[in-house]
């Protein structure tokens, strides 16, 4: 039995998100309220900025001395450029931001601005099912979900845009116009440096793309909304039933994360889009399952790292690879006939 | 120093062992029982890592592993609840389960000392010594001097766990490290109680008073041996103690699933480096040339360590930020492509391998199809072992064992493990990784660990080393090769080194060796045979005694090699050239 790596790439489940604070606030939603994407669901406050200032240098005195040429005490609050400190004739010692004066000690002060308010916002549309009073908010919608494998930029809400009518298709400028505006545009194999500055023009939400070659990674992470790669780097077509699941859904309105993480605590990219539902299909796949024939699977690595199909058949033996290699794997049926041998670890289950 | 006990008799009651490693990204477990009064290899399995979703649960990518190894021998590890049974069911318990991990995240460490190339770099080499990444430095020397405020900023930026402040020899410095400690709490001190790293003082030992003054209700403060007691004298011992402790305190404890692989343990579990150490103290101690050292590297998915034994002291460097899967696109990122594509015997433009590097972090346990690949990941594993050989060596004493400053000590045994090593496609490859990073001198015999579950077995050691020692024996070691890596300066191509090779049959042959050439002489696993070597003038192959001249030497996997290319080790500039040169050095190991 093997228990491959998973990727969601469901037409229909329930999705369940978790709002975490940064640091604990106040929770703004209560157990079974109805929010929006953009809504606003909690807030805190984080510490702001702050700056050491040596008082006993500049004033040419000992450490312990500076008490007695103190003008302000610890609490008070202080304006940039007001005097901390004086003596005599000396150059006096200035605030250098406006703020409270929060500490004193070894010959220097700190100044403190007051906290900033950082909000967080429900990202998905969907029902409140949990609320931890000052630290999380949990919402759980119907819908549609894409994980992706690498991703830039933080969240978004838009409605979806395929420009391409192909997952092979390399997306191009001129399929970029003013009606991709505040949409989430759908690409296939890559995309070139014009087309994310013709996004950019014009403002699109989101954009989600099959592969993205190496040299638009930095151009990538400096983009002002999220960017989703669902099979790698390089020029990779999109995956079929990714590109199937986004087509279905042209023109529904998505919520996207570029956020990733691959360790200590794995955070996929992902597009999310809500779908009413009665009641949930059975997935062809359950999480945490161990592989089985007729599972549907993406494949990895070259030379069919993006192509997907179906488990043909569970192969007990190693086989050599080009490499040289004796692995364990699995027959993948990619349809139209052709099926080709992978290593097990070279597969992830779509679920 | 050692922590290796003597065998008990009481040990003979030991039934089967299982033993695990839970890995970042692979579970290994390996079950060994008695045949015939002695341990022997039974089966093995292999998992993806569950500390993840769905399972969020290290153990079960255990319980994962361990049913292939049920499905093999037709036993039965756990109950219907999925809990480990000990229990004395014939032929259904597990006496022993021991586990080791390196799939917490690491500590995250700021260090700060006086003088960067003292101070602070023995505190980087007592971090070192636990998984630990060091997020800043701080240097109060011209190199790393900032101002007070852009030290704060710098410890609140870092979000580490740990501060660790070294400085001041004994008797030596007070003002500067005072100030360091002050500003360290002065940054505690802004962040919220629950965010506060613990402080770590392994500086000099007559201030700890005035310290814990300082920090007082700021941070946890600890202590430790100062690091640096003379200029001459570094003493990392304690510091990697405490810093292991904080590790396993505050991220080994934290990892999913970790509070049930510690009910099934009959022993602690371990962080896989530290174990790994326990065995080669072990080798160390057993084998007969104390002359020389013995070392053990595992390359892992994101890390890599080296654990080595010199004159009888254990060293212990775990390079936190390199492995196979993690840590190559930050490598890339501040030395370039060219670090890697220079071990490559074809070419590979930047963006490929930039692009090859991402992919392989999102899917880690992925493994080569293509051979441009295959090159690719074997490079970095090389890269993986040499950068920490650099972070080892100068933390090293190895006295007699060290002829020349500037290479590796000699060593009698060097244990290699890690997936990228004990899988590779040809055992000449797995040599040539090893050769080409390490670079060893004299006489060496490499030996792999097959299934990676040395660390584990250097863990019950810790307990039953009776079972340790047979299950070393076992099969879970193979001899990969022995290798002759003659030192010293010639002329390209010029006799350097005659080897006449005598095996137990009979039948014997010489051969010549010319300086800059790679040779691989028959000797298959489980064969002996008589070497005697002749060096020119001026040519070290490690021979310290006249006897020495005439070894007994083992086979291995990749046979007998001689490796004459020279010390160090001399890549060719001119890209075409360089090709060829890494071709011919394949085709010489057979990979």
């Amino acid at each position: 039995m093997y228990y491959p790596f998973e990727t969601q790439v469901t037409p229909l489940t329930s999705v369940r998100r978790e709002r975490i604070l940064p640091a604990s606030g106040d929770t703004l939603v209560r157990l079974g309220d109805r929010v929006e994407p953009m809504q606003i669901v909690a807030r805190a406050k984080v510490p702001g900025e702050f700056r050491v200032v040596s008082v006993a240098r500049q004033l040419g005195v000992r450490a312990n001395q500076i008490k007695e040429y103190m003008r302000v005490k610890v609490g008070e609050e202080v304006r940039r450029g007001q005097i901390l400190a004086q003596k005599g004739l000396r150059p006096p010692v200035k605030s250098p931001i406006s703020g409270i004066l929060t500490a004193s000690g070894g010959g220097r002060v700190l100044v403190e601005t007051p906290p900033t308010m950082t909000e967080l916002r429900a990202y998905i549309a969907g029902t409140v099912t949990n609320v931890l009073d000052g630290h999380a908010v949990v919402i759980e919608t119907t819908g549609a979900v894409v994980q992706g494998t690498w991703g830039a930029g933080t969240e978004s809400v838009g409605v979806l845009k395929r420009l391409v009518k192909s997952p092979e298709r390399m997306l191009r400028i001129k399929e970029i116009d003013a009606s991709c505006h505040g949409t989430i545009i759908v690409g296939g194999a890559g995309l070139n440096e014009a087309v994310l500055e013709r996004a950019q023009e014009l403002q699109v939400r989101g954009i989600v793309t099959g592969g993205l070659s190496a040299e638009l990674l930095d151009a990538a992470q400096k983009l002002p909304f999220p960017i989703v790669v669902t099979e790698g780097i390089g020029s990779i077509p999109m995956s079929a039933p990714v590109f199937q699941l986004l087509t279905t859904n042209d023109g529904r309105e998505a919520s996207i994360s570029g956020r990733v993480n691959t360790r200590w605590g794995v955070v996929r990219p992902e597009v999310i889009i809500p779908l009413p539902a009665e009641s949930l299909p059975s997935t062809q796949a359950q999480p945490g399952m161990p592989l089985a024939v007729g599972a549907r699977v993406r494949i990895v690595r070259a030379p069919f790292l993006g192509q997907a199909g179906t488990v043909a058949a569970i192969i007990d033996q190693s086989r050599r690879l080009e490499t040289g290699a004796k692995v364990r794997g699995v027959e993948v049926d990619l349809g139209r006939g052709k099926t080709v041998f992978v290593p097990l670890t070279n597969l992830e289950v779509l679920i | 120093m050692t922590e290796i006990e003597t065998p008990t008799a009481q040990e003979s009651s030991i039934g089967s062992l299982l033993v695990a490693d839970c890995g970042t990204v692979t579970t290994k477990v390996v079950l060994l029982d008695r045949v015939g009064g002695h341990y022997r290899f039974v089966a093995r399995g292999e998992a993806p890592t569950t500390a993840e979703s769905p399972w969020t649960d290290v153990s079960a990518g255990i319980r994962h592993a361990t049913e292939q190894i049920a499905q093999v021998t037709g036993r039965e590890f756990f109950d219907r609840s999925g809990d480990l049974i000990t229990s004395k069911i014939p032929d259904q318990q597990t006496d022993i389960f021991a586990a080791t991990t390196s799939a917490s995240e690491p500590l995250h460490v700021v260090l700060g000392g006086l003088v960067r190339d003292l101070s602070v770099a023995s505190a980087e080499r007592a971090a070192a010594g636990t998984y630990s990444l060091v997020n800043a430095i701080l240097a109060s020397d011209g190199r790393g001097g900032l101002t007070e405020e852009e030290r704060v900023r710098t410890i609140h930026r870092a979000k580490s766990h740990v501060i660790c402040i070294a400085g001041g020899l004994e008797n030596g410095a007070v003002r500067p490290v005072l100030e360091l400690v002050d500003t360290a709490a002065l940054a505690c001190s802004l962040m919220d109680e629950g965010a506060r790293p613990r402080m770590l003082f392994a500086g000099n030992s007559q201030l700890r008073q005035r310290i814990a003054e300082i920090v007082k209700g700021r941070a946890d403060l600890r202590v430790a041996d100062n690091v640096r007691p003379t200029l001459m004298e570094e003493n990392l011992i304690n510091a990697q103690e405490e810093m292991d402790e904080l590790y396993r305190e505050s991220k080994m404890s934290e990892l999913p699933g970790m509070d049930v692989l510690t009910s099934w343990s009959s022993v602690p579990v371990t962080p896989t480096a530290r174990a790994l150490s326990r065995v080669i103290q072990y080798l160390w101690h057993v084998g007969g040339n104390h002359s020389k050292g013995v070392i053990g590297i595992d390359v892992g998915a994101a890390n890599t360590a080296i654990a080595a034994v010199f004159d009888g002291t254990p060293y212990l460097t775990i390079n936190g930020n390199l492995g196979v899967a993690f840590g190559g696109r930050k490598l890339v990122e501040s030395h370039g492509t060219d670090v890697l594509t220079r071990w490559m015997p074809e070419p590979m433009t930047p963006e490929e391998v930039y692009g090859l590097l991402i992919n392989k972090e999102v899917h880690p346990a992925s493994i080569p199809q293509e051979r441009r690949e295959l090159w690719l990941e074997q490079g970095l594993a090389r890269e993986a072992m040499r950068m920490t050989l650099e972070m080892a060596r100068p933390g090293w004493k190895p006295g007699a064992a060290q002829p020349y400053r500037s290479l590796l000590p000699l060593c009698d045994t060097i244990i290699v493990s890690g997936g990228v090593l004990a899988s590779a496609a040809r055992p000449g490859q797995t040599a040539l990784m090893v050769l080409d990073a390490l670079q060893p001198i004299g006489v060496t015999t490499l030996v792999l660990d097959k299934y990676g579950l040395a660390p584990a077995l250097g863990n019950v050691a810790a307990v039953k080393p009776l079972a340790a020692v047979e299950a070393l024996d076992s099969g879970c070691f193979v001899n990969l090769a022995t290798v002759v890596a003659p030192v010293g300066r010639a002329r390209p191509g010029g006799t350097i080194l005659t080897v006449k090779v005598s095996y137990d049959d009979g039948s014997s042959f010489s051969v010549e060796v010319q300086h800059g050439q790679m040779e691989v002489l028959p000797l298959p696993p489980g064969q002996q045979a008589v070497l005697e070597l002749r060096p020119r003038p001026g040519i070290d192959v490690g021979i310290r005694s006249r006897r020495d001249y005439k070894q007994r030497v083992s086979g291995g996997l990749a046979g007998l090699i001689i490796d004459a290319r020279g010390r160090p080790l001399h890549l060719l500039g001119e890209r075409k050239k360089r090709l060829v040169q890494l071709q011919q050095w394949l085709w010489d190991v057979g990979a």
